[in-house]
């Protein structure tokens, strides 16, 4: 095994071109619509993050080794080399300015995918040894003890023992044949318990047999963010394994994102074969059991409610309808942003921002567009369904003194569970008249 | 006399009824894109207009400027305006002749100072070239032209030859013809190109001048634009062949007796600008086109010189479909070799790549 070097990772990023990549480069009309679609362009000014100017590495490998015009300029001695110097120079614009929000993606007028390219420049700084090192202790804490933030079962044991408590109801725990498997991300463990109460108590009410498991309970994949495939497989591959051994035919993403985003979209690439299972997002399985008449809700939310849809979930999977109808089951005054769902702007913490202590003024400043969307529509609670959100959405509106309480859309729906009799439910009766 | 009569009393006296006069001038509003609300304007303008001495200078021309405005309509509303200018000066046209003639157009120089048009058709031999090659009465046309633009109110520069130099200025211009724009540079000049120009734009500019006192919007060549602002190829009839792909090839095939496209044929009416295909010419009776003849161009400059009056504009390689199958292939073939080397480059390098370890990245913290 060799050291990270700089011969790695430019030899990662020439690996990593692939014809969408060319198409892209070649493609670009330098614009600049990318810079106006990104939050920490516009809330700090600065001309360097300008998205497509941190993907300045990989544009340079690519013209140097990919295009006649690179090749010669690179024979004549006039090629720009991507060196040590250089990927330092970028390291805080891959990371710390980019939370992989792809809403650059979206509004580029030629239809270049530049969050696609930033993940694929992530796997050269990693190889470079130009990774942050929040990034690189989350991987490796995720890789040695099964969480990012070095979360074990036990502590998870105890917050089940809680939920048992104060619900009267199981957990149930490496329950073979369940039809859903639970993932958790350790941020939800630890910060937002009321997570696994609430579906705990949805669950049962709506007849759903599920499991946790005590062989891999994060799903969070820190291999992602900081833009490693290898990490990122090793991670996907441990619920793959966990999902098999208890013979599950559905999976449940973390709230979190990236995590669904990772386990979703790009795992059965990462480990090169396809799921034995399928994979939803929380909202996704809430929505279908409120479709099929399994959710049964009682009185509405009065004030003033506003949502933000994380961009792993709204943007880049699609998930922009159902946790709208979710809304209206239980909220009375629910009022959206004006850029929301498929243009809605990022929190500012994603895509490994928040792992990233070096990144911290940049998250802030970031969010102040987010802060600007929620000024202009005035909410008394805002409504999100993704632990990292939640957090930034917290300390966003905290730092700014606004007075504005987060809460997550899953819990909001357990409180308005109809109560039932305590006795096991047939799945047939519970469409009766409750009790 | 004709002088002191304004133009509505010379019109009746033409026995031109007040409703014809005023079809002339929503003719006149429209050819020259003015909004109907002038017509009235026009009408006001041009009954109260007196007659604006004209002075009418003939310098390298054929004369088929003048024919084609006396001669392509036997009274016409055109033809009546026109005569109701008073032209005070016109070789082909006066009854006076030798001394009386040249006494005629020094009196309205001096009469009208300031005031008067000058319409010039024909080129002109510059400064620098001898000037025997053209002269009037003993004199140079250019000493002429001088002389008599000095006190004209705006100059008007009838047909290709006063406007670009025309015909006598075709390579190699042996009498170093030039047109009256490279001369005069200190008076408003209009330029009615062609070869010969359609009267309808000759006659629109000065009715325009009669009722605004000023000269009409003009192009980059100063070419009214009312009747100079598009092609013949965007107003032609024909037009519609072409964006079928429909071509005569020769003139005397199916296509040229279908009425296809000329373009082939060397119409050069895609980059010809004038108003031919909608105002026709001899009583809008037929045009070039529509009497089956390529346009040749001749209201743009140094037409003459602009490549063989058979070329078309530009055509496309004409190659045969396997040529062009061939080089498709061979297009592909290359495009299939770069992209299959590239992916080849690729794979190596995916091969040769190096997984990232745990312990790798806790040497980095």
């Amino acid at each position: 095994m060799s050291e990270l070097s700089l011969e790695r990772g430019l030899a990662a990023l020439r690996a990593e071109i692939d014809a969408p990549v060319a198409a892209f480069f070649s493609s670009c009309v330098r614009c600049g619509l990318c810079a106006q679609s990104c939050p920490f362009y516009l809330e700090t000014g600065d001309p360097r993050y300008t998205p497509i100017l941190k993907l300045e590495p990989l544009r340079r490998v690519w013209e140097a080794e990919f295009t006649l015009w690179g090749r010669i300029k690179r024979w004549l001695g006039l090629g720009q080399e991507v060196s040590d110097a250089m990927l330092a120079e970028w390291e805080p614009l891959v990371y710390d300015s980019c939370s992989l929000c792809g809403r650059c993606s979206m509004v580029c007028p030629v239809g270049n995918d530049l969050v696609y390219m930033i993940r694929k420049t992530r796997e050269g700084m990693v190889q470079s040894g130009h990774a942050p090192e929040g990034l690189v202790a989350a991987s490796v804490r995720a890789i040695r003890t099964g969480s990012p933030m070095g979360l074990q079962w036990k502590t998870l044991a105890v917050q089940i023992q809680h939920v048992e408590r104060s619900t009267g109801l199981t957990v149930p725990v490496d329950r073979a044949g369940a039809e859903y498997l639970v993932m958790l991300s350790s941020m939800e463990i630890i910060n937002f318990p009321e997570y696994l109460e609430a579906i705990t108590r949805i669950f049962d009410h709506a007849g759903v047999r599920w499991t946790l498991s005590t062989q891999c309970f994060e799903a969070t994949n820190a291999g992602i963010q900081i833009g490693s495939k290898d990490i990122a497989a090793e991670l996907v591959e441990r619920v793959v394994v966990a999902a098999s051994a208890l013979g599950v035919s559905r999976v449940i993403s973390p709230e979190c994102g990236h995590a669904f985003t990772a386990i979703r979209w790009e795992g059965p690439n990462l480990i090169g074969r396809p799921y034995p299972f399928r994979v939803f997002h929380i909202i996704e399985v809430l929505d279908e059991l409120r479709r099929d008449g399994r959710l049964h809700t009682e009185g509405k939310e009065a004030d003033r409610l506003s949502m933000h849809d994380p961009c792993n979930l709204a943007r880049k999977s699609g998930v922009i309808g159902e946790q709208r109808a979710l809304m209206d089951l239980v909220a009375e005054h629910f009022v959206d942003l004006d850029e929301h769902g498929r243009f809605q702007w990022c929190c500012g913490a994603g895509g490994g921002v928040s792992s990233n202590e070096r990144a911290e003024p940049l998250k802030l400043a970031a969010f102040k567009r987010k802060k600007a969307q929620i000024e202009a529509v005035e909410p008394e609670r805002m409504v999100t369904m993704c632990a990292t959100c939640r957090t930034q959405l917290e300390e966003g509106l905290e730092e700014f003194n606004m007075d504005i309480p987060v809460v997550g859309l899953t819990e909001m729906i357990a409180e308005h569970l109809v109560e039932r009799p305590a006795a096991e439910p047939e799945p047939g009766t519970e469409s009766g008249q409750p009790a | 006399m004709a002088a002191t009569q304004t133009l509505a009393e010379q019109l009746r006296a033409q026995g031109v009824s007040r409703r014809g006069f005023l079809k002339f001038c929503a003719a006149t509003a429209s050819l020259m894109a003015l909004p109907p609300s002038l017509i009235p304007r026009i009408a006001e303008a041009l009954e109260a207009a007196r007659r604006p001495s004209v002075i009418w200078l003939s310098f390298q021309e054929c004369t088929g400027c003048t024919e084609s405005l006396t001669r392509s309509h036997a009274p016409t509303l055109e033809g009546l305006i026109f005569e109701a200018i008073s032209l005070d000066y016109h070789h082909t046209l006066q009854a006076a002749s030798g001394e009386a003639a040249e006494a005629a157009r020094l009196q309205a120089m001096r009469d009208n100072a300031g005031a008067y048009l000058v319409v010039v058709d024909g080129s002109i031999p510059g400064p620098e070239a001898n000037p025997g090659y053209s002269t009037v009465a003993g004199h140079s046309n250019h000493a002429i032209l001088m002389e008599t633009v000095e006190h004209a109110a705006a100059v008007i520069a009838v047909g290709t030859c006063a406007a670009f130099g025309g015909l006598p200025r075709a390579a190699p211009n042996p009498t170093g013809a030039r047109a009256v724009m490279e001369l005069v540079d200190d008076k408003p000049i209009v330029n009615i190109s062609g070869c010969p120009p359609i009267p309808m734009a000759i006659t629109g500019v000065l009715a325009h001048y009669l009722t605004f006192g000023r000269l009409p919007e003009l192009d980059a060549y100063r070419r009214p634009l009312a009747f100079f602002g598009e092609s013949i190829h965007d107003r032609c009839y024909r037009r519609p062949f072409y964006d079928q792909g429909l071509f005569a090839e020769s003139f005397d095939d199916e296509g040229a007796r279908q009425g296809w496209c000329l373009y082939r044929l060397g119409c050069k009416g895609p980059t010809t600008y004038n108003a031919c295909a909608t105002q026709r010419w001899n009583g809008a009776t037929s045009w070039p086109i529509e009497a089956g003849h390529p346009c040749l161009g001749c209201s743009e400059p140094a037409f003459w010189d602009a490549g063989g009056f058979y070329q078309a504009v530009s055509v496309p390689p004409r190659v045969n479909a396997e040529a062009l199958l061939g080089a498709g292939a061979a297009g592909a073939a290359l495009g299939a070799g770069t992209a299959l080397a590239a992916r080849r480059f690729t794979r190596h390098e995916q091969q040769q790549r190096e997984p990232v370890t745990v312990e790798a990245l806790e040497k980095r913290l």
